[in-house]
């Protein structure tokens, strides 16, 4: 099964990840070793992002073409996006906790992914609330494709209301130039997750399809 | 500065925690769904 | 667009006659200027410095309830099959149901203004047409988002629940757009200053009612 594969690449691959953020990524000068929460906390954004890219194409893709496998790929793709976006914003306030002194700022980037974990709550919401597989579908669908298309919408506003009230920017990891061993570690941990987005995908996937079939 | 080990730990932690449990749940029901298919086969 | 012409037209002489909507919402209004002065306190100089995000949540709380009604009559008087048989181009439902919807949340910002002008001795007739410009812009972006999560939430039991659950998150940036555009308006500061912001709240509308026309149809498909 493709998805056994994926699993243990991304098992190797995590490890590797892990050894790369704790034992191959120096200390940081100015932040000391809690800057490493950011090989977890960057890795994971773009993931959810990703997550979420397909949820918009699955949707798409269930109104152009009413297969179930479009829906099942919107919905596969959700759950873990949501769970992604998740650790995002956890990682991000316990970085912020001894970095800033507080567990929460309205810094632009933290509020825009706390927006966008609302939308795809409310989107997993709203399908657990339909029965009907077509009417969710379609629901389902709707509310993706505005979700999606609001993310750069809401990046921006948010971006120029923190700008309004901060001007000053804080210590993060896009301030400074990446050293290569920063990025090399960066990079480790995002390919990481991805593969075990893609098996968590591949595997949510299976069971909606066996969920369907067991359903008509 | 100072380490906080704790903080990283908890991240890294809460992030395993949170994978592992859907990780389980997923496969859970997918064991649960392979029975049924077994059963209605039989 | 002569059908969402019609739709209008049905919808405003229904609501003439029995009023239930817009009476219901104008009180609704009134009692939220006395919550807020309630929530934030007799001293008048926290109310008006809260100013203009008091006004827009006075719009998106009086909007919920207005958008989750856009198809009450529909599904009361089980007319919902006749909105689904409609031949050829669903949007103009869509199209119909917005203007109403824009429609009374004019008229129901036009009152909150009223109200806020005589309850906190405020005076707004020098800066109106500025903000009747932000005020544009954002309700049109509010009622496209409403209009459609009120047509899918319609025919759900827990309709109450799922359009704030929906709408809130989504209306995101209309609202951080049109509270920072009226807060400049209302301190008398030329409209250029907050050129931004309105550009980004037109942007939004846009896609918002492009999406709102692209998928209503699959919304309405039973």
């Amino acid at each position: 099964m493709a998805a056994r594969v994926l699993g243990w690449l991304a098992a190797l691959a995590l490890v590797a990840g892990l050894v790369a953020a704790f034992g191959y990524a120096p200390r940081e000068a100015v932040q000391g070793n809690v800057q490493r929460i950011m090989y977890l906390h960057v890795p994971a954004v773009l993931t959810a992002y990703l997550a979420f890219g397909l949820v918009f194409l699955g949707s798409l893709g269930y109104l152009l073409t009413r297969r179930p496998g479009w829906d099942r790929l919107a919905l596969a793709a959700a759950e873990p996006g949501v769970l992604f976006t998740g650790i995002t914003i956890a990682s991000g306030s316990i970085w912020g906790k001894p970095t800033w002194g507080t567990w929460w700022t309205w810094d632009a980037r933290l509020t825009s992914t706390a927006v966008l974990f609302l939308v795809y709550v409310g989107y997993l919401l709203l399908r657990g609330m339909v029965d009907e597989p077509d009417r969710r579908a379609r629901a389902a669908a709707v509310v993706g494709i505005l979700g999606a298309a609001n993310i750069p919408i809401v990046h921006f506003s948010v971006k120029w209301w923190r700008a309004l009230h901060q001007p000053a920017t804080i210590l993060g990891p896009e301030s400074s130039p990446i050293a290569t061993p920063i990025a090399l570690a960066l990079f480790t941990n995002w390919i990481a997750f991805t593969l075990l987005f893609a098996y968590l995908l591949a595997k949510r996937m299976q069971i909606a399809r066996l969920e369907d079939m067991h359903a008509g | 500065m100072p380490d906080n080990w704790s903080y990283v730990f908890s991240a890294y932690g809460l992030a395993a925690v949170v994978l592992l449990g859907y990780w389980r749940r997923l496969a859970g029901r997918a064991k649960s769904l392979a029975a049924r298919g077994a059963r209605r086969a039989a | 667009m002569r059908r969402a012409w019609i739709v209008v037209w049905k919808d405003v002489l229904s609501e003439r006659r029995s009023k239930e909507s817009l009476n219901a919402l104008v009180f609704f209004s009134i009692l939220l200027l006395f919550v807020f002065q309630f929530a934030l306190g007799p001293e008048r100089a926290r109310v008006e410095a809260a100013l203009p995000g008091l006004l827009w949540l006075g719009f998106i709380l009086s909007g919920l309830l207005a958008f989750g009604r856009t198809f009450l009559v529909e599904r009361e008087n089980d007319c919902w099959e006749g909105l689904v048989l409609t031949p050829g181009d669903k949007s103009a439902i869509y199209v119909g149901k917005l203007a109403g919807n824009v429609l009374l949340m004019a008229v129901v910002e036009a009152v909150l203004l009223v109200l806020f002008a005589v309850f906190f001795g405020l005076d707004f007739t020098g800066v109106l047409p500025g903000l009747s410009l932000v005020l544009a812009l954002g309700t049109l972006g509010l009622a496209s988002v409403g209009t459609l999560f009120g047509a899918i939430t319609a025919q759900m039991r827990a309709r109450e629940l799922l359009l704030p659950v929906l709408l809130l998150p989504a209306v995101v940036p209309i609202l951080l757009g049109s509270v920072s555009a009226t807060q400049t308006v209302l301190l008398g500061q030329p409209l250029a200053e907050a050129a931004a912001w309105l550009k980004l709240l037109a942007a939004a509308d846009v896609v918002y009612l492009v999406v709102g026309l692209l998928t209503f149809e699959f919304v309405l498909e039973g």
